[in-house]
C-alpha cells in the first residue's frame, strides 16, 4: 500500500538475518538485559571494566582458539601452555630484572609452543585433538616439576612496576581491557582483510578443495597454531603480571574449556569454515555475564560449570539447526 | 511385481531434482532408465529405495500405495538396489560385506559365519566370478568389487533389482556374464531397472526404456522401436546432438608444445607420454580404475609421480608443490565438485578468488572492491546466475557452482588447463556453455586436457583422444578416428594399439 509497510517476506528475511548472521549479538543483548534486570547496577562503568579485567586473559586465548576452530581443528593445550610460559616468564623476570626481556621471552615461548603443535599436526600428521592432548599433559608436567609444589613469585623489587602492567589504567580504562580490544581488532583484521583469513576459513570448510585451489594447507595450519601460541604467550605474560605469583598446578586451569566455550557461544561453527571474531569477543563477555548473574542470583558456585555446559550445548544446537534448514 | 511411481517431485534446496516424473515397470522386464548425469535418475531410484522421501507423488506396487518407503521396507518388498558407488567396507571380508545388516544368526545373537560363507560362495560361484568369499575386500580390484556388489543383491530372492551403472568397471566378458545372469533371473520372474550411460548395453539387454532430462519425464517406450541415434537425441535434446561446437570456432592448433609429458608413472598408471600443443584439446578417457583419476591429479602436482617428467617450454616442472605448478601456468578444475571443488561455507565471491590469491595476488591485504570487480567480470564472461555474490556458494545450482569453480581458474589466466570431469552432475544447458568455453579457451591459444568418460563430451571436444586401459596408454586417437565403439574397445582392453 505504501512504502512504510514491510512485506511479509521482508520481515522474514530481516528476522532470518538477525537470528542467522547476528545471532551472537541477539544473545548478547538478551543476556545483558537479564543481567540488568537481576542487578540494575550491572551497567556501571566500574562493573563493566571489571568484567573486562576478569575476561581478558581467557579472551586473548579465545582469539587464537577462534582461528583454530575456524580451520576445523581444536587446541586443548591452552591452559598448560599459559601456565608453563607464565611460570618461566616469572623466572626470566626475576633473573634478568627486565620486564622487556620477560615480555619477549613470553611471546617467543608462545610462538615456539604453537609451532610445536602446528608441526606435529602437519608434519607428524597427528590429529590436533591428540597432539594438543599430549602437549597439555606435557607442559603441565614440566611446570609442576620446575615449581616443585611451590609458586613462582615475582621478586619484591620487580613487584610494583611489573604488576602495574595488568593492574594499571589509562584514562580510567584498565590496561587489560585495552589489550583485549587491541587483540580483537588485530585478529579481526587478519581474518577479514587478508588472504590468510580467507585461507583459514577455506581450510576449515573443505580441506581437499582448499589444497586443490593451491593453498598450502599445512603452512596455513602451522601459522594458525603459531599465531595462537603468540597470543597464549601474551596471555601468560599478563597472567603473571596480574597474579605476580604463579601456582604451577592450578594456573591457567580450564582456560581451554572457557576459550572453546566463548568461540562456540560466539557462533563459530564447530565443524570449521565459518565464524566471526566479533562473535568470539561477545562470547567472552557473555561467559563473564553468565558468571556474574549466577553469583548475583545466589546460585551455588559449584553449579556454575553446569550452567555454562548447558549454554554451550544450546549454542551449538542452535547452530546445527541453522545448518539443517 | 508391477511398480508405478506417479507424479514424483523432489527438491534439494533451490535445486529441483525431479519435476512431476511418472515411471512404470512391468513384471518380468528389464527397464532401461536413461538420462545424463544430473537428469534425476539416481534421485528417482533413491526415492524408490527409500533413501529419502519425495516432496510429492506416490509409489504403487501391484496397485497398492506404499506409504513411508524406507530402505527396510524396500527390502521387505523384495526391492534390491545396486548402488553406483561401491558401498563396501574395505576392511571386512567379502561375505561379511554381502551380509552386512542382514546377518544369519544362530541362537538369535551369534553370527552364523559358516552359513554366511557358504551361501556367499555359492552366489559368487554361480556368477563365475572367481572370487573367494573369505577375501578381505581391499584386496579386490574395482571390477571384482563391483561383482561383489551385484552378488550382494542376488543373495536373497528379490522381485525388482535396481542397477545403477553396474558395469562401469567391468570388461566385455564380465558384462556378458552379468547379462546372462540377468536373463536367467528375468525368466524366473524378476524385474530390473537398468541405469547405464552405455548405449550398446541398453540396446542389448533392455526391453523398455524411460528417458529423463533435467529432472523431467521425456519419453517411455519399447527399445525395439528406437535406435541409438534417437535415444541420444531424447537423452540430451535434439539441438544439442546437432550442435557442433567446434565447427563455429576456428581451430588454431600450432606446432608449439605447451606441455610435454614423458614416461609418467604413478600408483595406478605407468609410462604415459604425450605432447600437448598450443590451441589443442586433448581428451583423456578410460574406465573407472584405469588410472585416469590419478593421472589428472598428478599432472597438477596434487598426487605424487613415481617416475617421469613434465616439461613446459621454459623448462621441467617440479611436481610436488601445487602452488609452484600453478605459478608455471597450469590450472586444474578438479573432478567431484562437492568434495574437491567448492568451499561450502564460503561466499561465492571468496570461492571465486581463492586461486587468484594464491597465484597472482601480491601483498597480504585484500579489498572487497577489487574482489568484486574480478567476480563481476567473470560473471559476465561465464553467464553465472547469482542473487548476491556474498551468498554462500551452496545456494547456487550445480551448473552455476561449476561455473564459479571454472571462473576460479580462469582468474589466474593459465596457459594449460586440466579439466577433470568438468561437467559432472550438471544440466545440459550448463554443459553446453562449459563446452563452448573450453573450445574458446583452446582457440585463444591455451592447451586444454579434458578428463572425461562421457562419449558425447569426447565427441564435442576432442582434437585427440588418449585412452587408458589398466594404467597404460591403449590408444591415441585423432579426431577422425574417434567413435564410441573404438573408445569402448580400447578402454575395455578388447583392442590394443601397438605403441612404442
Amino acid at each position: 500500500m505504501n512504502g512504510l509497510t514491510l512485506s511479509k517476506k521482508q520481515v522474514r528475511d530481516t528476522w532470518r538475518n538477525i537470528t542467522g548472521n547476528y545471532s551472537h549479538w541477539l544473545s548478547f543483548v538478551l543476556l545483558l538485559l537479564v543481567a540488568v534486570i537481576v542487578s540494575p547496577s550491572f551497567l556501571t562503568w566500574n562493573n563493566i571494566t571489571n568484567q573486562f579485567v576478569q575476561g581478558t586473559i581467557v579472551g586473548i586465548c579465545a582469539m587464537g582458539m577462534s582461528l583454530i576452530i575456524s580451520a576445523g581443528m581444536i587446541d586443548l593445550s591452552v591452559g598448560s601452555t599459559v601456565a608453563l610460559i607464565s611460570g618461566f616468564g616469572v623466572m626470566v623476570l626475576n633473573s634478568t630484572h627486565s620486564i622487556v626481556l620477560a615480555f619477549l621471552f613470553c611471546l617467543g615461548a608462545g610462538i615456539l609452543a604453537g609451532l610445536i603443535n602446528g608441526l606435529l599436526v602437519t608434519k607428524g600428521r597427528i590429529a590436533p585433538f591428540i597432539v594438543t592432548l599430549a602437549t597439555m599433559s606435557a607442559w603441565r608436567s614440566v611446570i609442576n616439576q620446575m615449581g616443585q609444589g611451590g609458586p613462582f613469585t615475582v621478586d619484591k623489587d620487580m613487584y610494583a612496576p611489573f604488576r602495574a602492567i595488568a593492574a594499571g589504567r589509562i584514562l580510567s580504562i584498565p590496561h587489560l581491557m585495552v589489550f583485549l580490544i587491541l587483540i580483537t581488532v588485530l585478529t579481526g583484521l587478519i581474518m577479514s582483510k587478508t588472504k590468510f583469513g580467507t585461507y583459514v576459513y577455506a581450510v576449515g570448510s573443505n580441506q581437499q578443495a582448499a589444497r586443490l585451489s593451491g593453498i598450502n594447507v599445512n603452512r596455513v595450519k602451522t601459522l594458525i597454531f603459531t599465531y595462537a601460541g603468540l597470543l597464549y604467550g601474551l596471555a601468560a605474560f599478563l597472567l603473571a603480571s596480574r597474579l605476580t605469583s604463579i601456582q604451577a598446578a592450578s594456573a591457567g586451569m580450564g582456560y581451554e574449556m572457557d576459550a572453546i566455550a566463548a568461540v562456540a557461544i560466539g557462533g563459530t561453527s564447530m565443524d570449521g569454515g565459518r565464524g566471526k571474531i566479533i562473535g568470539t569477543f561477545l562470547g567472552v563477555l557473555m561467559l563473564r555475564i553468565i558468571n556474574t548473574v549466577l553469583i548475583m542470583a545466589n546460585v551455588p558456585p559449584f553449579l556454575n560449570g553446569l550452567v555454562t555446559g548447558v549454554i554451550i550445548i544450546v549454542a551449538v544446537l542452535a547452530q546445527s539447526n541453522k545448518k539443517g534448514k | 511385481m508391477i511398480l508405478e511411481m506417479k507424479n514424483i517431485s523432489k527438491s534439494f534446496g533451490a535445486v529441483e531434482a525431479l519435476k512431476d516424473v511418472s515411471f512404470t515397470v512391468h513384471s518380468k522386464e528389464i527397464h532401461g532408465l536413461l538420462g545424463e548425469n544430473g537428469a534425476g535418475k539416481t534421485t528417482l531410484m533413491n526415492i524408490l529405495a527409500g533413501t529419502f522421501g519425495p516432496d510429492a507423488g506416490t509409489i504403487e506396487i501391484d496397485g497398492n500405495i506404499v506409504e513411508g518407503m524406507s530402505p527396510k521396507k524396500a527390502a521387505e518388498l523384495k526391492i534390491r538396489f545396486i548402488h553406483q558407488e561401491l558401498n563396501l567396507c574395505n576392511d571386512l571380508t567379502v561375505f561379511q560385506n554381502m551380509f552386512l545388516g542382514e546377518e544369519y544368526t544362530k541362537q538369535r545373537w551369534k553370527v552364523d559365519k559358516k552359513r554366511e560363507m557358504e551361501h556367499a560362495q555359492k552366489v559368487l560361484d554361480s556368477m563365475n566370478s572367481g572370487i573367494d568369499a573369505h577375501t578381505i575386500v581391499c584386496e579386490l580390484d574395482t571390477a571384482q568389487k563391483q561383482m561383489v556388489e551385484i552378488a550382494r543383491a542376488l543373495l536373497f530372492s528379490s522381485e525388482l533389482i535396481i542397477m545403477d551403472e553396474p558395469t562401469t568397471a567391468l570388461n566385455n566378458r564380465e558384462i556378458e556374464k552379468l547379462f546372462s545372469i540377468m536373463q536367467r533371473l528375468k525368466a524366473e520372474g524378476v524385474s530390473f531397472i537398468y541405469i547405464s550411460h552405455k548405449m550398446p548395453e541398453i540396446f542389448s539387454i533392455c526391453d523398455r526404456f524411460t528417458v529423463l532430462r533435467d529432472g523431467t519425464f521425456i519419453k517411455s517406450g519399447l527399445i525395439k522401436d528406437i535406435d541409438e541415434h534417437q535415444a541420444t537425441e531424447l537423452l540430451i535434446g535434439k539441438s544439442f546432438v546437432q550442435a557442433h561446437i567446434k565447427d563455429g570456432i576456428a581451430a588454431s592448433i600450432t606446432e608449439e608444445v605447451v606441455l610435454k609429458a614423458r614416461g609418467l608413472t604413478g600408483q595406478s598408471f605407468r609410462n604415459v607420454s604425450f605432447d600437448l600443443h598450443r590451441g589443442e584439446i586433448l581428451v583423456c578417457t578410460g574406465l573407472q580404475g584405469s588410472g585416469t583419476d590419478e593421472l589428472a591429479t598428478s599432472l597438477f602436482g596434487a598426487s605424487n609421480l613415481e617416475a617421469g617428467m613434465l616439461e613446459r617450454p621454459d623448462g621441467p616442472l617440479a611436481m610436488h608443490d601445487i602452488k609452484a605448478v600453478m605459478k608455471r601456468g597450469i590450472a586444474m578444475v578438479p573432478r567431484n565438485r562437492k568434495e574437491r571443488g567448492i568451499l561450502p561455507d564460503l561466499s561465492i565471491r571468496n570461492n571465486n578468488s581463492l586461486s587468484f590469491y594464491v597465484a597472482k595476488h601480491k601483498g597480504l591485504f585484500v579489498t572487497m572492491r577489487e574482489e568484486k570487480e574480478r567476480f563481476d567480470a567473470s560473471q559476465k564472461r561465464l553467464g553465472i546466475k547469482v542473487g548476491s555474490d556474498l551468498d554462500a556458494i551452496t545456494s547456487l545450482s550445480g551448473g552455476n557452482q561449476q561455473k564459479v569453480i571454472l571462473s576460479r581458474w580462469l582468474e589466474i589466466d593459465a596457459d594449460v588447463y586440466i579439466m577433470d570431469n568438468p561437467t559432472q552432475g550438471i544440466d545440459v544447458g550448463a554443459k553446453f556453455s562449459i563446452y563452448t568455453l573450453i573450445v574458446e579457451l583452446a582457440a585463444q591459444g591455451k592447451g586444454v586436457i579434458v578428463f572425461t568418460s562421457e562419449y558425447p563430451e569426447i565427441h564435442q571436444l576432442a582434437d585427440r583422444c588418449l585412452v587408458l586401459y589398466k594404467g597404460s596408454t591403449a590408444a591415441v586417437l585423432s579426431r577422425d578416428e574417434i567413435s564410441e565403439a573404438a573408445i569402448m574397445e580400447y578402454s575395455t582392453g578388447t583392442r590394443k594399439e601397438e605403441l612404442n
